[in-house]
């Protein structure tokens, strides 16, 4: 997997651009702040994610005064061409091509470019809401697993459907709403249940890299608290119901119907995250939940590479500049070799043989004066 | 930048399904450049074909003025067997393929909450009036192999159980998340005949 060139439009402050990383090895992108160093791998994790990883809007991400913004990438993958395309409309449908050919769900996308992102707002998935977990599990199944792909699609478009038909119910069981609502939760229950399945075998699968990825994070450098050494990590998924999901469905209908929400279903589930046994969201040290934050993403990076044979593009968003330098050293020992793209604030640590330096101010000119292609 | 009667073609051309203001751009600038009479050739078709079709009294298939759809209109198609689409675009898929001769039923749509579309939007009641009207043995449900289409053939299956009619849904083997009119011809009548029972 390799990234040749990427082509922007009227994507955020980029009129027209192109940029040509390093095919096989550690692009260092440089330039001052607000120049749009970061809004490159942004740009590089929508084609992965369909989704900004600072967690901005799609419209955010248009140009202002632009209708549209266009993400191009020329790749390569097993030695074949790969041309993916996004466009992302303010209004309308957002649109995406692989070779030309119209993709129509994320999966699609994740599967012609598997990304791995870390950034400093890696930390909220161990101190955020239960969202943030969940799409990390997410992120990695849609890359890993097609077909968890297309179950997690199905399972997002029903609880739309389902939360349509509680809306218009307007709180009353009509017998067109409970013959229409059946139907759904029935797909609810399936797709749901499976997802859910799917986000268990993941974390079991997990959990192993995370408390090896840990050990040697949180072991790299100073302890990052008194209970460091008492490490035992959990990684647990959390369902929201009991046995079958059809029955639970069920039995949360009357309560569905009156609040107009699903109350119960995937889209309500966490991942249990643990530290020597206490809760690491409210429990931990914000250096235990830092590295636990990294150890995650890593160990996501490591699977994927051993599933897929070969490592996701790398983006690292000025990762170092919220570490230590032995925990930087640490995190990059440990990255398996691949296409990396990278921005930092502050100097690299050792291990990093750097093929290409990329100032963003030669495709932007600064702000204001962007070149056109 | 545009006159006002340019204004309103790229207007109306854009409101049309899969042309995105820049196609309709490029259409009305060449319908500009024509000459007039095959201008007028296009704007006669589109009047005609509001003013002179309909749907089908009793499958809601396209029809001329009012009169039976064609298929319902030949004796020499199956009389028990029906074939529920969600459109008539669907019906000039399931033709193509060849492999069917019953009557069709055209919902005019699949259970779409988001797009408020429930049960009381779709042709449903004249299909029960239908099943027992007419003496239909068996219903194939070729509703699009997405969500939307999955959920309304389930649907109809559990209201069918109690007419004691054959319920079958098409085979999977469609693109999952497809439309029936992009399936090709082989692919589609090969679901068509590996249709299942499908168990309410
Ligand atoms: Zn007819």
């Amino acid at each position: 997997m390799s990234l040749l060139h990427l082509y922007l439009q009227d994507f955020r402050l980029f009129v027209a651009a192109r940029f040509d990383p390093d095919p096989v090895g550690t692009t260092v992108i440089t330039g001052p702040n607000g120049t749009g160093k970061t809004t490159l791998l942004e740009a590089v994790a929508y084609l992965g994610t369909q989704r900004s990883f600072r967690g901005a809007p799609r419209e955010a991400m248009i140009r202002a005064g632009g209708e549209r913004a266009v993400i191009r990438a020329e790749l390569v993958r097993d030695g074949l061409p790969l041309l993916v395309e996004a466009e992302l409309a303010a209004v309308g449908k957002s649109r995406a091509q692989v070779n030309r050919q119209a993709v129509r769900t994320r999966r699609d996308l994740a599967d012609a470019v598997p990304v791995t992102i870390f950034s400093p707002e890696d930390l909220g998935i161990v101190q955020g809401g239960p969202a943030r977990r969940r799409d990390l599990l997410d992120d990695a199944l849609r890359m890993l697993d097609p077909k968890a792909g297309a179950v997690l699609d199905e399972v997002e478009r029903v609880l739309r459907q389902r939360a349509a038909l509680l809306r218009q119910a307007g709180g009353h069981l009509r017998p067109d709403v409970a013959s229409t609502l059946e139907v759904w939760d029935d797909r609810l229950a399936d797709a749901g249940g499976a997802l859910a399945e799917a986000r268990q075998n993941l974390t079991e699968d997990l959990e192993p890299r995370v408390v090896e990825s840990y050990r040697i994070l949180a072991g790299a450098g100073p302890a990052v608290s008194s209970v460091a050494d008492a490490t035992s990590v959990g990684v647990t998924y959390r369902r929201g119901w009991d046995g079958p999901l059809a029955v639970a469905l069920s039995a949360a209908r009357a309560d569905d119907l009156r609040r107009a929400v699903s109350t119960v279903g995937p889209h309500r589930d966490d991942l249990d995250l643990e530290l020597g046994g206490r809760d690491a969201r409210v429990q931990a040290s914000q250096g235990e939940q830092r590295c636990l934050a990294l150890a995650l993403r890593l160990a996501v990076h490591r699977l994927a590479t051993e599933r897929l044979g070969a490592a996701p593009i790398l983006l690292l968003d000025d990762v170092f500049s919220e570490l230590d330098p032995d925990r930087s050293r640490a995190l990059v020992h440990e990255l398996p070799p691949g296409q990396t793209l990278l921005t930092t604030a502050v100097p690299l640590p050792d291990g990093v043989s750097v093929a290409t330096v990329f100032d963003v101010r030669s495709i932007t000119g600064g702000q204001q004066n962007p070149r056109p292609l | 930048m545009y006159t006002p009667p340019l204004r309103a073609l790229i207007d109306e051309l854009g409101r049309l399904p899969g042309i995105g203001p820049k196609s309709a751009q490029r259409i009305a600038f060449h319908l500009l450049k024509v000459p007039i009479e095959d201008a007028l050739r296009l704007s006669d078709a589109i009047v005609s074909v509001k003013e002179r079709t309909t749907l089908c009294a009793r499958c809601f298939n396209v029809a001329e003025g009012g009169e039976l759809c064609d298929v319902c209109a030949d004796d020499r198609r199956e009389a028990t067997t029906l074939c529920v689409v969600e459109d008539p675009r669907d019906i000039v898929a399931v033709e193509r393929t060849q492999q069917f001769r019953g009557r069709y039923h055209a919902l005019q749509g699949a259970l779409n909450p988001l797009e408020g579309i429930g049960p009381e939007q779709l042709r449903i009641k004249e299909l029960l009036v239908r099943i027992e009207e007419e003496g239909i043995t068996e219903v194939i449900l070729c509703t699009n192999p997405n969500l939307e289409g999955e959920a309304t053939a389930m649907y109809l299956a559990r209201l069918l159980n109690p007419f004691g009619v054959t319920v079958t849904r098409i085979a999977s083997g469609l693109p999952v998340g497809g439309d029936l009119e992009y399936a090709d011809e082989l692919t589609l009548g090969r679901a068509l005949e590996g249709r299942r029972l499908v168990e309410p």
